[in-house]
């Protein structure tokens, strides 16, 4: 029988679906991952936190009808609408803000981390608003469903979108227990244990397994449970990163012997309850560069990595059905 | 008030920026990935191609991986998180190019270099360091393992425990591997000094006293220096021949084989691409281009000072026209040998063998660290089986992926050093097969900005343009131009090997392990889609909107 076969009565075929992550406010990678459910043919798509955007670019028009900017450490000056436009565009693919303004609202802003930081949130919120009206519209006469969650990246001011807004194929599945199909449910935890950024959705390790635990008391059969937790299990190959020295702003890499260090940067809480547990498999991300796929006794757990930065949407088609994984790929769409 | 000139991004505090880091440790050790002790330039070019300049050659060997490393370095810039050939070229030519090629010309034929590492560390390293102690100490027994170590029996058995080691030391964490290079870089850089340093503080007068006795002390032989030239002379080798400008450029593939490996540990990390990125990418890269060029330069300049044109063309006529008299122990005259020839101090023997030895070990753990990297990106996309992209639990390397080359270097091995053939004919010219990888790497930088705009135009290096032309178009289209070139003086320049044998079977070899590569992608794609599932998925991109 074939993996990804024809649509028919769900209780006898796999339920297909599709995960990706870490998309930080990419603009043609989250419209990708709306679009993957026709693409792939898949029954549910999943995201596993990590929403938000890192940059806010202000675009500063002068008296002369000229817009500048600064990117990746270099100058733009932008002197036609097209030129604009093919800038913002191009900010949109990075996942990056940006607001026009002129000099004196730039200076207002300028020094003032408060107000950079609440015009984040606003630009986040309204950009998180939108996405979940084009998922609806999408995704509008379709069986397919779009589970929505937070990183640890994600403010919750950004996050509250997700209950302000009236939602029919899509799912908040924040902190919570969500039914992903008649016979399996998923689990959702956006958190991650502390990085060197001091990110807004942060948790010890002691604190993630508490959260862990409250959610699956929940369950009535873990084996039948998708679990969604953006953090990957600890020293995984899931979860392998540089590591860093936080003591200097912004964190600097640390070297030894010449090399830069790697070591791993997920959460041992969430490698006991993939072990303890036993779900049907374990979807993460938060490590970037970390694509991989591991076993903790039967389940497997997998994180598609992300390269949003370059518009290319790294994810995972999934086939589960009665408990187990039927199969799966790792997709670059 | 004044207009703003230059308007600074903002940032939140969780912005995931790191600070760029020190271009100066990847520099370093980019050098020592390029085999500034690879031997060829020096014993093969001289006779292969009478009347070439060995220090013109290097320099258009620089020149030609110039901007092909310029090309690497937008690539890199532009696919920070998942970089590599087998990335960058199924990015712009699709999925099913970039597995073949980068599966039979980096993969399979990396084997050789498995094999040729052990036969480095053998020949250039273990041979000539017991031999010289053998010399310096008058200890016989050190004289016997040298010249053991030079036969085909002792470089297949230091191959094989040489591969086990490297499995060994990898699979037990790469943070291992990464103390012990630091040992390597230094060991080299001494030896390496030493090396040059004997050669600049004689002459080939001094030379030809000191290499007769070393010579006759290990093979009894006397009047080593002139019985040799004579029989070089005999067998062809002109000693004053005219400058040939072809020659010359010939050497520059010959020296290519160092070069090319530049680009080898293309990566960077990067969270927020910035301008530092891509000029951080050029220091690393051309920076280390340019000293391990300098290194080589340097090398010939002090081989000719030391020993003197005669004695560089006798050492390769050893090589070149299988000339025995100029053989030690059983060994060609390499540089190093050579060098050990000068000194008497068994200190001296030994660092400078130290140095030459780790090297050679350094280079079979380059060989499985990249293409086990290769394997288990493969395995992750489905075109290879998942068994390969297994990680061990508790050491949390690709073990399965390890042993996979392990065991398949095996017979590649033997075969390299009891087919006659095979090590000195085609061996080298096997070096097409890494170059040609390179080469179409260069091609897809150029073809980036038109089969992956979106990716390009968002990358730092998309503002550099000529008129209108973008600028890693131009340095990959010149990259491709020279690495084709290069490559195809490998397999059709009769002095670079493939050619040399007038046979067909080089080429059948060539060949057949590109439709190998083939016939690996489309049984995946077979036995994958009989599971339902699309490899093509792993490449296709989505569509927006």
């Amino acid at each position: 029988m074939g993996l990804f076969g024809k649509k028919g009565d769900l209780k006898a075929e796999p339920t297909r679906l599709f995960y990706a992550c870490d998309i930080h406010g990419s603009e043609p990678t989250y419209r990708k991952f709306l679009n993957a459910a026709k693409f792939y043919d898949v029954d549910a798509l999943v995201f596993g936190g990590d929403l938000m955007g890192k940059l806010l670019v202000p675009i500063v028009s002068d008296a002369g009808g000229v817009w500048r900017a600064g990117l990746h450490e270099q100058k733009h000056v932008l002197t036609t609408p097209k030129e604009l436009a093919e800038f913002k565009k191009s900010l949109d693919t990075l996942g990056f803000y940006w607001f026009e303004c002129d000099s004196d609202e730039y200076r207002w802003y300028e020094g003032h981390q408060d107000r950079i930081d609440q015009k984040f949130d606003e630009l986040a919120k309204a950009r998180l608003a939108e996405w979940v009206e084009l998922a609806e519209n999408r995704l509008a006469g379709t069986h397919v469903r779009v589970y929505l969650c937070g990183g640890n990246d994600d403010t919750e001011k950004v996050l509250s979108a997700l209950d302000e807004v009236s939602l029919d194929r899509v799912v908040n599945c924040e902190n919570r227990i969500v039914p992903l199909d008649d016979h399996h449910s998923l689990a959702t935890i956006g958190y991650s244990t502390p990085t060197p950024w001091d990110t807004p959705r942060e948790r010890t390790d002691e604190q993630i397994g508490e959260l862990i635990e409250k959610l699956m008391a929940d369950v009535p059969d873990p084996s039948r449970c998708i679990f969604n937790f953006h953090c990957p299990p600890l020293d995984s190959s899931l979860d392998t990163c540089l590591k860093l020295d936080a003591s200097v702003w912004p964190p600097t890499p640390v070297i030894e012997n010449g090399q830069p260090v790697y070591y791993g940067a997920g959460s041992q809480a969430v490698g006991d309850a993939l072990d303890a547990y036993q779900p049907t498999v374990g979807l993460h991300g938060h490590i970037h560069e970390s694509r991989g796929a591991t076993k903790f006794g039967r389940t497997l757990a997998l994180n598609p990595g992300s390269e949003y930065g370059e518009g290319v949407l790294r994810g995972l088609i999934v086939a589960i059905k009665g408990g187990e994984v039927i199969g799966h790929q790792f997709t670059s769409g | 008030m004044a207009e703003v000139a230059v308007p600074q991004v903002f940032t939140r505090r969780a912005s995931g920026l790191v600070r760029v880091m020190s271009p100066y440790s990847a520099f370093v050790y980019n050098i020592l990935t390029m085999g500034v002790i690879f031997p060829w330039t020096y014993l093969w070019a001289p006779t292969a191609f009478q009347g070439s300049n060995l220090v013109l050659g290097i320099a258009f060997a620089f020149l030609f991986e110039l901007p092909i490393a310029l090309a690497y370095t937008w690539l890199a810039t532009a696919l920070p998180r998942s970089g590599g050939d087998y990335v960058f070229q199924s990015r712009v030519f699709g999925g099913g190019f970039g597995f073949t090629v980068v599966f039979a010309f980096f993969v399979v034929w990396i084997l050789q270099w498995v094999a040729l590492s052990g036969w480095l560390l053998a020949a250039l390293g273990i041979a000539p360091t017991f031999l010289g102690l053998g010399v310096t100490t008058d200890v016989h027994a050190f004289t016997t393992i040298g010249t053991w170590a030079a036969t085909s029996n002792g470089i297949i058995i230091i191959s094989l425990v040489n591969a086990a080691i490297a499995l060994v030391l990898l699979v037990s964490g790469f943070r291992n591997y990464v103390r012990f290079q630091y040992v390597m870089w230094y060991a080299i850089l001494v030896s390496f000094g030493i090396v040059l340093l004997l050669f600049l503080t004689t002459n080939p007068g001094a030379f030809h006293t000191k290499i007769n006795s070393f010579a006759g002390a290990i093979d009894g032989v006397k009047n080593f220096f002139g019985q040799a030239k004579a029989a070089a002379a005999a067998g062809g080798v002109d000693f004053n021949p005219p400058f040939f400008l072809f020659g010359t450029l010939m050497v520059a593939p010959i020296a290519w084989t160092s070069l090319q490996w530049a680009t080898y540990s293309v990566e960077q990390g990067g969270e927020i691409k910035n301008a530092h990125v891509l000029r951080n990418q050029l220091f690393i890269i051309v920076g280390s281009l340019a000293a391990t060029a300098g290194l080589l330069v340097l090398l010939a300049v002090a081989m000719n000072h030391g020993i003197g044109g005669d004695g560089i063309r006798v050492a390769s006529s050893g090589y070149w026209y299988a000339n025995g008299k100029a053989l030690i122990g059983g060994g060609y005259m390499f540089p190093n040998l050579i060098a050990m020839g000068l000194t008497s101090s068994p200190i001296i023997v030994a660092i400078i063998g130290v140095g030459f030895i780790l090297n050679s070990f350094q280079i079979v753990c380059n060989c499985y660290i990249g293409c086990t990297r290769i394997m288990v990106a493969q395995g992750l996309d489905g075109l290879l089986p998942d068994w390969f992209s297994r990680v061990h639990p508790r050491w949390k390397t690709p073990v399965n992926a390890h042993i996979a080359y392990f065991v398949a270097a095996v017979p590649v091995i033997f075969g390299f050093n009891k087919i006659a053939d095979w090590s000195t004919k085609w061996a080298l010219g096997i070096t097409f097969a890494n170059g040609a990888v390179m080469t179409l790497s260069a091609l897809a930088a150029a073809l980036l900005p038109y089969r992956a705009k979106k990716l390009y135009e968002a990358s730092p290096g998309a503002k550099y343009r000529f008129g209108n032309t973008p600028m890693v178009t131009i340095f990959g289209t010149l990259g491709f131009l020279f690495g084709a070139f290069m490559v195809g003086a490998f397999l059709f320049v009769k002095g670079l090997g493939l050619a040399y044998t007038a046979s067909a079977f080089p080429y059948v070899i060539v060949i057949g392990t590109a439709v190998f590569g083939l016939i690996v992608y489309f049984i995946m794609k077979q036995v994958k889609s009989s599971k339902g599932i699309k490899v093509e998925y792993a490449f296709a991109e989505i569509p927006p909107e």
